[in-house]
C-alpha cells in the first residue's frame, strides 16, 4: 500500500508535464518579480509601490512576490523541480546505461546478425550487385551526413559508447547544482565591515555593520583578524583607473600577515574560503579626550559615510560616547566631513576638517565647532576633547563560503554533460545486402537518437530512390 | 571615427540588399539571387570587420559597452553564424530571409544610437567580460538561426495553396528543419548556459557574489528557462511541427530583451554594458 502510493508520487515527480510546469513557474515568477520592487514594506520604494497598485498589493503580499526569491512559494516549487530533476536525472542515468548497451552489441554486429534483427528492408533494382547496393548505399548515407565504414559486408556507423552521457550528466549537474546552493545558503556568511585605515578588526560578527551567517557557519573557528593598511583614492594599475582602493590584509590568529594586497573590483583579496572586495569608503576622525592635566583618557574613531542628500555630504555611522574621566555624564559626539561641491557634485574636500557636534545624554546640543587636525576643544566638566586625524575608512565586502568550489564544479559538471549533448551524435547505423527470395534486399538497424543531421523518413526515400531505381515509395 | 561610419554603412548597405536578395530570389524562385543574398550577407561581414577592428584600436576594448557596440557584435554573430551554417549546407540559404532583416533591424538601430567610444569600468575590466560577452552573442546568433527556420516551417506548413512551399522547397524537408530548429535552440541553450555561467563566476570575482537576482541576471535566467522548456515540450512532450516552431519564433525576442531591453527598462547594477547606469 505504502509502496504504491510512493511509487506513485515519484511517477508524478518525474513526470514530463510536472518538469516543464514547475519550469514555467520559476519562470513567470521571477519575470513576475523583475516588475515587483524588491524589499521589505518598510523599503520606500516598496511601500510606493504598494499604494500606487493598492489593488493587486494584498494578492502580491499574500505569494510574497515582494521577497520573490526568498518567498515560501518559490522556494518550494525550486525544491520540486531539484527533487523532479534528481528523479529524472536516475531516469536518464537508466537510459544511457541501456543505450550504452545497445551500442555496446551494435559495435560487434555482423551480417548475420543484422540479417536476423533489422528494421529497415528494402528490395533493390535486380540489375544490382550486392557490392554495388553496399556501395550505394554507403554513398547515400555519406551524402545525408552519415559516414560509415566496412566491416566484412556490414556498413557499420555507430557512436562511440561515451556519447550517450550528456543528458544524464547535465542533469545530474544541475541537481549538484540546485544542492550546492542551498548547501552554500546554510554555510555562508557575507558582511559588510568598515576598517579605518590603519585599524585592525577581529573577523567576528560583532565587527560587522551588517551581516548575514547561515545557520552552519561556526565563528568559533575563525581566528582571524582584518586590517587596512592603506587607502587610495584612485589607484592605478593596468593603466586603468581601479577607483577608490584600500589595501587589506589578513592576519592569523597570532597576528601574522597571511595575504595582503589592494582590494578593487575584479580583483579582490582571496584566501582560502574567504574573499574581501571594496564595497564603500568614507572618512574615518580620530578623537582622543584628556582630563584636566592633560592626561588622555579615551579614543575613539569615528566613521563618516558620504551621503548625497546630506547637506554637507557626509553622514556619521553611529555616535562616539565620551564620559568624563569619573565615568558620569555622558556625551555624545559626531563628528562630519564636509566635502566640496564642484559642478553641484560631491567631490573630495580639498582641505580635510571635521564638524565636531556635541550633545548631552537628553540630545541637547552642547558644543558644534569645526576643527583641523591636532585642534582641541574643551568640554562642559573641564575634560578635553582632541582631534587627532581624518584618514579614510574601508567599508569591505567580507565573504566567507566555503561552498563556493563545489559550486563551480557543478557549473562545470552542467556545462560539459550540456556540451556533450549538443556535439556527440548519438547513432546507430548498420546495413547490409542478403540474397532472398525476392531477390537482393537491403536490410538495415537505424536508431538515431540524437544530433544525426538527418532522420529516418529523408533516409528511407533516398535509400529507395538509390536502390530501386525510379520507385518511390519506401514503406 | 570617419572610416569606421563608412565601414559600417558598407555593411549595412550588404545586408540590406542581402535581405533583399533573399526576398526576391524565395519570391520568385530564383536559385541564383538566393545564392548572391548569402554572399552579400558574407561580404558585409568584412566592412563591419573592420570597422570594429579599427574602433577596438581607437577605443581600446571590443564591442562590449553602450548600445551601439553590443548591437553591433550581435549582428556580426548573427550574421557570421548564419553565413557559415548556410555555406556548409547551402540548403539553409533561403533561411535568411528571416534572418537577415533581424541584423538589418539591430544594426539599423545601432547606427541610430550614440556612437561615443565609452570607457571601460574598473567593473567591467576583466577577461570574463570577453567570455562572457562572446557567448551571448554566440547563444543569440544560434536562437536567430532557430527563429529564421521556425518561420520558414510556419511559412511552408501554412501555405494553403503551395506557393510558399513551393518558392522554399530548396530547404530541407519539412521534418527536418524542425529538427535543425531544436539543435539551433540547443547549442543556443549551451552558450547561454555558459554565459550565466560565466556571468557567474565574474560576479563572484567582481563584488563577492555569484548570484543576486538583478533584473538582467534573473532575466538571462527566464531566457534560459524558457528555451529550457522548448527541448522538454520537445524531447519529453513530444511536441512537432508549427506549435514548435512558433514557441522558437517567440522565445527569440524575449532573448533579445534580455540582452538590449533589460538595462533600459529595470535599473539594474549590470546596466554599465549598455551606457546606462554604471556597471
Ligand atoms: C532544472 C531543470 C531542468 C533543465 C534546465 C533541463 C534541461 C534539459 C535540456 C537542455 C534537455 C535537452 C538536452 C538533453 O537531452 O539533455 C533536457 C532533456 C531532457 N530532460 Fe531535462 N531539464 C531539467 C529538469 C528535468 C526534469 C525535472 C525532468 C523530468 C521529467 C527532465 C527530463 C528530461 C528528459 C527525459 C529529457 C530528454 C532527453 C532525451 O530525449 O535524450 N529534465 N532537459
Amino acid at each position: 500500500m505504502i509502496r504504491g502510493v510512493l511509487r506513485k508520487v515519484v511517477a508524478f515527480l518525474r513526470s514530463a508535464g510536472l518538469a516543464a510546469g514547475l519550469m514555467v513557474f520559476v519562470g513567470v515568477w521571477s519575470m513576475l518579480a523583475t516588475f515587483v520592487p524588491q524589499g521589505d514594506i518598510s523599503n520606500p520604494e516598496v511601500a510606493a509601490w504598494a499604494s500606487a497598485h493598492a489593488a493587486v498589493e494584498p494578492f502580491v503580499r499574500f505569494l510574497g512576490l515582494h521577497q520573490a526569491f526568498s518567498a515560501l512559494l518559490f522556494r518550494l516549487g525550486v525544491f520540486a523541480l531539484a527533487v523532479a530533476t534528481a528523479l529524472c536525472a536516475w531516469q536518464r542515468t537508466r537510459v544511457a546505461l541501456a543505450r550504452m548497451q545497445t551500442l555496446k552489441e551494435a559495435a560487434i554486429a555482423d551480417e548475420a546478425s543484422v540479417s536476423a534483427v533489422h528494421d529497415l528492408e528494402i528490395v533493390c533494382d535486380p540489375g544490382l550487385s550486392a557490392t554495388d547496393v553496399i556501395s550505394r548505399t554507403a554513398d547515400t548515407l555519406e551524402h545525408l551526413g552519415i559516414r560509415t565504414k566496412r566491416r566484412g559486408d556490414v556498413l557499420v556507423a555507430v557512436s562511440r559508447r561515451w556519447a550517450v552521457w550528456g543528458s544524464p550528466v547535465f542533469h545530474w549537474g544541475l541537481v549538484l547544482l540546485i544542492l550546492a546552493i542551498f548547501v552554500g545558503g546554510l554555510q555562508r556568511s557575507e558582511g559588510l565591515m568598515g576598517v579605518a585605515v590603519g585599524e585592525t578588526k577581529p573577523d567576528a560578527p560583532a565587527s560587522y555593520g551588517t551581516l548575514r551567517s547561515g545557520p552552519l557557519h561556526d565563528w568559533g573557528r575563525v581566528h582571524r583578524s582584518i586590517r587596512v593598511d592603506a587607502f587610495d583614492t584612485d589607484f592605478r594599475s593596468g593603466n586603468l583607473d581601479r577607483g577608490p582602493t584600500p589595501t587589506v590584509s589578513v592576519l592569523d590568529a597570532g597576528g601574522r600577515v597571511i595575504k595582503k594586497q589592494p582590494v578593487y573590483p575584479n580583483s579582490p583579496l582571496q584566501s582560502g574560503s574567504l574573499t574581501i572586495h571594496p564595497s564603500e569608503f568614507g572618512f574615518a576622525a580620530t578623537l582622543s579626550v584628556m582630563n584636566a592635566s592633560g592626561v588622555e583618557f579615551g579614543r575613539a574613531t569615528q566613521l563618516i559615510d558620504i551621503s548625497q542628500t546630506a547637506t554637507e555630504g557626509t553622514v556619521p555611522v553611529g555616535a562616539l560616547t565620551v564620559s568624563n574621566e569619573a565615568g558620569t555624564g555622558q556625551l555624545s559626539v559626531f563628528a562630519t566631513v564636509p566635502m566640496d561641491r564642484v559642478n553641484g557634485q560631491l567631490a573630495l574636500p580639498q582641505e580635510r576638517v571635521a564638524r565636531v557636534s556635541v550633545r548631552a545624554s537628553d540630545g541637547r546640543p552642547v558644543l558644534d565647532r569645526v576643527m583641523r587636525p591636532g585642534e582641541e576643544m574643551a568640554l562642559p566638566a573641564g575634560d578635553t576633547l582632541r582631534l587627532d586625524s581624518i584618514g579614510f575608512y574601508a567599508r569591505l565586502n567580507i565573504v566567507d563560503d566555503p561552498t563556493i568550489p563545489l559550486l563551480y564544479a557543478a557549473l562545470a559538471v552542467a556545462m560539459m554533460g550540456l556540451t556533450l549533448t549538443v556535439v556527440a551524435r548519438q547513432q546507430i547505423v548498420l546495413a547490409t545486402a542478403i540474397e532472398g527470395e525476392n531477390g537482393l534486399r537491403l536490410v538495415a538497424t537505424l536508431r538515431l537518437w540524437r544530433n544525426v543531421p538527418t532522420n529516418r523518413n529523408e533516409i528511407e526515400s533516398q535509400l529507395a530512390t538509390a536502390l530501386r531505381g525510379d520507385e518511390e515509395d519506401v514503406s | 571615427m570617419t572610416t569606421e561610419i563608412v565601414l559600417m554603412w558598407a555593411a549595412l548597405t550588404c545586408y540590406v540588399v542581402a535581405t533583399a536578395l533573399f526576398v526576391f530570389g524565395v519570391t520568385f524562385t530564383k536559385e541564383k539571387l538566393i545564392h548572391n543574398g548569402l554572399l552579400a550577407s558574407a561580404l558585409g561581414l568584412l566592412p563591419q570587420l573592420a570597422a570594429l577592428g579599427v574602433r577596438w584600436a581607437r577605443v581600446g576594448h571590443g564591442p562590449y559597452i553602450g548600445y551601439y557596440e553590443v548591437a553591433n557584435g550581435l549582428t556580426l554573430f548573427v550574421v557570421a553564424f548564419f553565413a557559415i551554417g548556410a555555406w556548409r549546407n547551402r540548403r539553409l540559404s533561403a533561411a535568411g530571409i528571416a534572418i537577415m532583416p533581424v541584423a538589418v533591424l539591430l544594426l539599423g538601430g545601432a547606427m541610430l544610437a550614440s556612437k561615443t567610444g565609452l570607457p571601460l569600468t574598473p567593473n567591467l575590466a576583466s577577461y570574463w567580460l570577453f567570455i562572457h560577452v562572446a557567448f551571448a552573442n554566440l547563444a543569440f546568433a544560434a536562437f536567430v538561426a532557430s527563429f529564421g527556420l521556425a518561420i520558414a516551417y510556419v511559412i511552408r506548413a501554412r501555405s494553403a495553396s503551395g506557393t510558399w512551399a513551393e518558392r522554399l522547397k530548396r530547404l530541407p524537408a519539412q521534418d527536418v528543419v524542425s529538427e535543425l530548429t531544436t539543435r539551433f535552440v540547443l547549442a543556443g541553450f549551451l552558450f547561454w548556459g555558459i554565459m550565466i555561467v560565466s556571468g557567474a563566476i565574474w560576479a563572484n570575482q567582481a563584488w563577492g557574489r555569484y548570484w543576486g537576482w538583478d533584473p538582467i541576471e534573473t532575466w538571462s535566467l527566464i531566457v534560459w528557462i524558457i528555451y529550457a522548456v522548448y527541448l522538454h515540450v520537445r524531447f519529453t512532450l513530444g511536441w512537432r511541427g508549427e506549435r514548435l516552431a512558433w514557441f522558437a519564433i517567440i522565445a527569440m525576442p524575449v532573448s533579445l530583451f534580455a540582452l538590449l531591453g533589460t538595462p533600459v527598462v529595470f535599473n539594474s547594477v549590470h546596466g554599465g554594458y549598455i551606457g546606462g547606469v554604471d556597471g
